[in-house]
């Protein structure tokens, strides 16, 4: 598989205290290609997703990104009595939308994953999968090239979660790089490759698969 | 470059949230009031002890406006706000819904307490709702766990309450500058430009300390494409 590479990991190292998180972990992601990103508990998935996302500073290496990046964090970072539209508004705000224009282009996401639209729910009465549906669709909003997932189908009735799936391999025709955080091996057959971070990152580095 | 659109929409969305919790709006007001009708016994006081319950009712939902947003606040600098923005969405809302509540305050102590001079007092109530958003900010920016800043919140204002205008320790806080001008409301001829003076140098103080720890904590590094354009690799 050839082409460019939007989202780009170089040794990246990461420690909190004396606790070796990340080392030299390397990472490629081609546009058109989903990546599963695997690993126990504590393997670091998350501060890598982070580091990608510029919310965590790596210890030393670089991280190369060309494009929007779209981050979807594990727990919906969401205001507790604001309703989805106010945040498609807000979100789709900081890259210039107009108001009409995130909630036009909101709504036609949210209803891809069957999102109660007709509710003006705040999202502390939303369920836990359809908050992180709209949590997904916020990290979808502005058509990012670079997807980061982590872990986005929590909470996920069986359809959605399929859907889900689904909407990765749309995702890899439009040329999107995208990678999710998964401990679903079920599913790893629908991904372009597996990225499976050791649990202890002196014994090893990124195994490719 | 700042956006006044981004901060319009932030003070709306902060807006939004505040006036759907009817319980913390109730106590904005009961607060302040209960501090005061608590002190009518002596009306010089009571005026003061008002201005305290502002202080404590303001500063406190500036205070959560900030902590309860902490998880947001970084996605939406990765989505395109500036820190700056952030903050001065949250004063663009707080700070006129404090005048309001100083207004109202003002008006019914004037009728009540009958100070010398009733400009004076609004004026006094409204810079202590002024001053205590930065307050609350500079708190919730600087500690960010609730427990941490609500304690250092109580603690401040309530020092500020506890000690007399004349002690040096009183002058060292944030409200210090609103006391004096709601005490000269009080008298005919006390001081009035020195503590608006100082209470704009403060607070000005304050939001430049919540500035620099808001932008430290939200802050999101803008990683750049490979040099050579989207790395090729086969």
């Amino acid at each position: 598989m050839s082409g460019p590479s939007p989202l780009v990991v170089s040794k990246v190292c990461k420690r909190y205290g004396r606790t070796t998180i990340l080392e030299d972990v390397d990472l490629c992601v081609r546009a058109g290609e989903v990546v599963a990103l695997t690993g126990e508990n504590g393997a670091g998935k998350s501060t890598l997703m982070r580091i990608c996302a510029g919310l965590t500073r790596a210890d030393a290496g670089r991280v190369t990104l060309e494009g929007r990046i779209g981050y979807c964090p594990q727990a919906p970072g969401l205001f507790q009595l604001l309703t989805a539209d106010d945040h498609l508004v807000m979100f789709g705000r900081g890259v210039g939308m107009s108001r009409a224009e995130s909630i036009a282009r909101g709504h036609a996401i949210l209803e891809e994953f069957d999102f109660p639209l007709h509710e003006r729910t705040v999202t502390r009465d939303l369920s836990g999968g359809t908050r992180q549906k709209l949590n997904l669709g916020l990290a979808l909003l502005t058509d990012p090239s670079v997807l980061l997932l982590d872990e986005p189908y929590q909470g996920f009735d069986r359809g959605t979660y399929v859907n889900f799936w689904d909407h990765c391999d749309r995702w890899r025709a439009q040329g999107k790089a995208v990678v999710v955080v998964t401990h679903m091996l079920a599913e790893l057959e629908r991904v372009d490759r597996v990225v499976e971070l050791p649990a202890h990152p002196s014994r090893t580095h990124g195994v490719l698969r | 470059m700042i956006s006044f659109s981004r901060i319009g929409i932030m003070a709306e969305m902060h807006g939004r949230d505040l006036t759907r919790r009817h319980g913390a709006l109730a106590l904005l007001v009961a607060l302040p009031l209960s501090f005061y009708l608590a002190s009518m016994g002596s009306s010089d006081y009571a005026v003061s002890a008002a201005g305290t319950g502002m202080a404590f009712a303001v500063s406190g939902a500036t205070l959560f406006s900030i902590l309860s947003s902490h998880e947001v606040d970084q996605r939406l600098v990765l989505g395109g706000y500036r820190p700056l923005e952030l903050l001065l969405g949250r004063v663009m809302f707080l700070a006129p819904l404090g005048l309001v509540i100083a207004g109202g305050f003002a008006l019914l102590m004037s009728l009540v307490s009958h100070p010398d001079r009733p400009w004076v007092l609004f004026l006094g109530l409204a810079v202590v709702a002024l001053q205590s958003v930065p307050f609350g900010l500079a708190v919730g920016a600087a500690l960010p766990q609730e427990l941490e800043g609500t304690l250092v919140l109580i603690g401040v204002i309530g020092v500020q309450l506890a000690v007399s205008t004349r002690s040096n320790v009183a002058k060292a806080l944030p409200f210090y500058g609103p006391r004096r001008l709601i005490e000269s409301s009080l008298t005919p001829d006390g001081p009035i430009l020195g503590p608006l003076v100082q209470t704009a140098v403060y607070g000005l103080a304050l939001l430049v300390i919540a500035r620099v720890f808001v932008a430290q904590r939200v802050a999101v590094e803008r990683h750049q494409p490979s040099l050579t354009g989207a790395a090729e690799e086969v």
